[in-house]
């Protein structure tokens, strides 16, 4: 598959702050490519100097083959993008706010029309589409920048954390769109907090931290990556302290934790561990009701990577 | 897409319940207060004459202008303006003070200076006639430098040398009857009318300056270091210099608008008499508006900062150029000699010397020259504005 997007060595410093350190990546065609890391990390730096918003210091950026540029409207013609904000006026209506910024790329206005009323049935608004955007919900609303950003039907989509502060149905509506977007051949550059849309969602991770690729490679590779083999969790009604203690003595134990009934064991990687737990409950004679073991998940993977101390 | 991003701007403002308020809505509402403060000097059965005080010092009686003005205002007859009493400066404050006189006016380095105690009808006639006397006596040095200046230069050497000097006496005395005559080119000629329509000038002047508010509103839509929406413009492949002329051009279209329909209302609805100038009333509101429409953009470039920030500078700077062009009872000549360079780059100080010119000239060679000075302003505002622009990529955004 041809790159869509070539990163090389791209630098970007705020002053003495470097926000992207030598960063290079490439995009496939028709993926959709995660792009993952705390707040601050640099993602939506490296994708304001991808869109060439930012000036950067130093690196290369291609995007379809040719140098992207502020002037670049042959590549730009190509691109969707969804911003972090909802960018929309107030004083547009829902058909008007979508024909408008479809119409700074689609001149003709019969395609157009038909444009934006398959961008209306894609996020679900045709049905709002007289309304203004203060008489929707926030879930209505992230749907409507959505719909904003893609009606022009661009090969390359950049969606900058869609689905901040909506609601289980809108953020469903917006996963499933975005799938249509990939089935029908666009490339999608997606930027989320949320690992499970992550994992729903996306053929490849790129982890940023401090501007800084720290992890890439497909979910399986980087689960693959994680210290941890397992997490288990035991309801154990009674369990004294030196019975608690004991836990940690089995092999590759990494942490454990008891509460309210429910005790939660973490191994590290290693063979039988789950075996060499269950022979410790028969030995000390500990009554359980439930045991389950659950495999580490990307959100396991990502705070190994970038720590669990918050960040603003 | 020139006419698709118009469309859209233009909509998109016309529904902005802000804008249009202080666009539209809000000169209106101010002419028809205008109107109701002056109803009573409509009526010149009941106009009386009120009580002014004047510093009878060094000072005024050097100013043969102001002698010669205020004895003509308070001679008696149907045009008396005042009945005037010429005091010490003590006795005038105490008569302010004890309410008997609206007003004090005295004279510094040849400059009036009012002082009132209250505002009201009687004491915005005395500013503004205060005004309109230096106002006339500033033009008639004006005239008189100009004369004098052109005798000089077709006089021969032999009669420089000679030591014959031009007849500035008789200029002097021209220059006061041109002036007089210019006085006032409407066709209700009562000098009260005239400060009326004079203060609706200082109205139209402000509306114009609304093209600030409106194109520096649009021009943040357009921003990608602003807004969100100008992020979104600046990655679609329509080349940005469409995108903001068309949102400048929207922006003119509704002032322009604006402007007429304000005009129209204060002279067919109010029944304000602006005789034989309302062409150059609408042309004066047109460029200024366009001057005004051009330096919000330039602004809306220059400063980076958010939207309401820079609404609040520009209201200040706006404010500032009214405050000096003799708004808000304000005394233009005052502010003129205080720093004459800013009412003569500031489009509020050309368009309210435009429409004062208008107003007690005879000729419209002023006139123009505010028109062209205007539009060469607006000139200098586009190009500063192109060359900020093509910084398209920021160090932060």
């Amino acid at each position: 598959m041809k790159n869509v997007i070539e990163v090389k060595h791209l630098s970007k410093s705020y002053k003495s702050h470097k926000a992207v350190d030598d960063l290079s990546f490439e995009v496939k065609e028709g993926e959709i490519l995660g792009l993952l890391g705390p707040n601050g990390s640099g993602k939506t730096t490296t994708m304001n100097c991808i869109l060439a918003l930012l000036k950067y210091n130093e690196g290369e950026i291609k995007i379809f083959g040719k140098e992207m540029s502020p002037s670049a409207y042959d590549i730009k013609s190509k691109i969707g993008v969804v911003f972090q904000d909802v960018a929309v006026f107030d004083e547009l209506t829902v058909y008007g706010n979508i024909d408008y910024f479809c119409g700074l790329y689609i001149q003709d206005k019969t395609v157009r029309a038909e444009y934006v009323e398959d961008a209306l049935k894609l996020v679900g608004l045709t049905e709002n589409k007289n309304q203004y955007p203060k008489q929707l919900s926030g879930g209505l609303l992230r749907r409507l920048n959505i719909a904003c950003g893609i009606a022009h039907k661009p090969k390359l989509i950049f969606l900058d954390e869609p689905t901040v502060a909506v609601d289980p149905q809108s953020r469903n509506n917006i996963l499933e769109g975005i799938k249509k977007l990939r089935d029908s051949g666009a490339t999608i550059i997606y930027t989320t907090h949320y690992m499970e849309e992550v994992e729903i969602l996306c053929d490849r991770v790129i982890i940023l931290d401090k501007g800084k690729i720290i992890a890439s490679g497909t979910n399986d590779e980087l689960k693959a990556l994680a210290k941890i083999e397992e997490k288990v969790t035991i309801e154990v009604p009674e369990l004294s302290p030196i019975q608690l203690s004991g836990f940690e003595s089995i092999k590759n134990v990494s942490e454990v934790s008891y509460d309210n009934g429910v005790m939660k064991v973490v191994f590290n990687k290693g063979k039988n561990n789950l075996a060499d737990m269950v022979d410790y409950l028969k030995d000390n004679k500990i009554q359980y009701s439930k045991i389950f073991a659950e495999r580490p998940t990307l959100n396991d993977v990502f705070l190994e990577l970038t720590g669990k101390e918050l960040r603003d | 897409m020139f006419w698709h991003s118009f469309k859209y701007a233009f909509r998109a403002l016309l529904k902005s319940k802000a804008m249009m308020f202080w666009t539209l809505i809000f000169p209106f509402i101010l002419a028809i207060l205008f109107n109701m403060a002056f109803a009573r000097l409509h009526d010149f059965d009941v106009f009386e004459a009120f009580d002014v005080a004047v510093v009878d010092d060094e000072n005024f009686r050097d100013s043969e202008i102001f002698k010669e003005a205020f004895k003509t205002l308070s001679e008696e007859g149907e045009e008396q303006l005042f009945v005037t009493q010429y005091v010490d400066s003590e006795k005038a404050d105490q008569l302010l003070a004890d309410e008997k006189v609206d007003g004090i006016v005295y004279i510094v380095d040849g400059e009036p200076h009012v002082k009132i105690k209250k505002n009201g009808t009687n004491q915005t006639v005395l500013t503004t006639a205060v005004e309109q006397i230096y106002q006339s006596s500033k033009m008639i040095e004006d005239i008189a430098g100009t004369k004098i200046n052109e005798a000089v230069s077709e006089m021969s050497p032999e009669q420089l040398m000679r030591g014959e000097m031009p007849d500035v006496e008789k200029i002097y005395k021209d220059a006061v009857a041109t002036v007089s005559e210019a006085e006032p080119n409407v066709k209700d000629d009562s000098r009260v009318m005239n400060m009326v329509v004079i203060e609706f000038y200082t109205l139209i002047a402000m509306a114009c300056m609304q093209g600030s508010m409106l194109s520096s509103e649009m021009m943040d839509r357009c921003l990608p270091n602003i807004t969100s929406r100008g992020k979104r413009v600046a990655v679609a492949p329509t080349r940005k210099g469409i995108v903001i002329a068309s949102n400048l051009l929207a922006s003119y279209s509704i002032l322009l608008l604006s402007l007429i329909a304000l005009i129209a209302f204060m002279r067919f609805v109010l029944g304000v008499e602006f005789g034989s100038n309302l062409g150059f009333i609408i042309l004066l509101a047109a460029v200024g508006g366009l001057a005004s429409t051009v330096m919000g953009m330039m602004l809306s470039i220059v400063l980076k900062t958010n939207n309401a920030a820079k609404n609040v500078i520009i209201l200040i700077i706006t404010m500032v150029g009214c405050l000096f062009a003799g708004m808000f009872g304000g005394n233009k000549g005052f502010f003129d000699n205080l720093s004459p360079i800013i009412n003569k780059i500031s489009p509020v100080g050309m368009i309210t010397d435009g429409f004062y010119s208008l107003y007690y000239y005879a000729d419209l060679a002023r006139y123009f020259s505010n028109v062209y000075g205007l539009l060469i302003v607006a000139a200098i505002f586009m190009i500063l504005s192109i060359r900020g622009l093509r910084r398209q990529r920021y160090d932060s955004i």
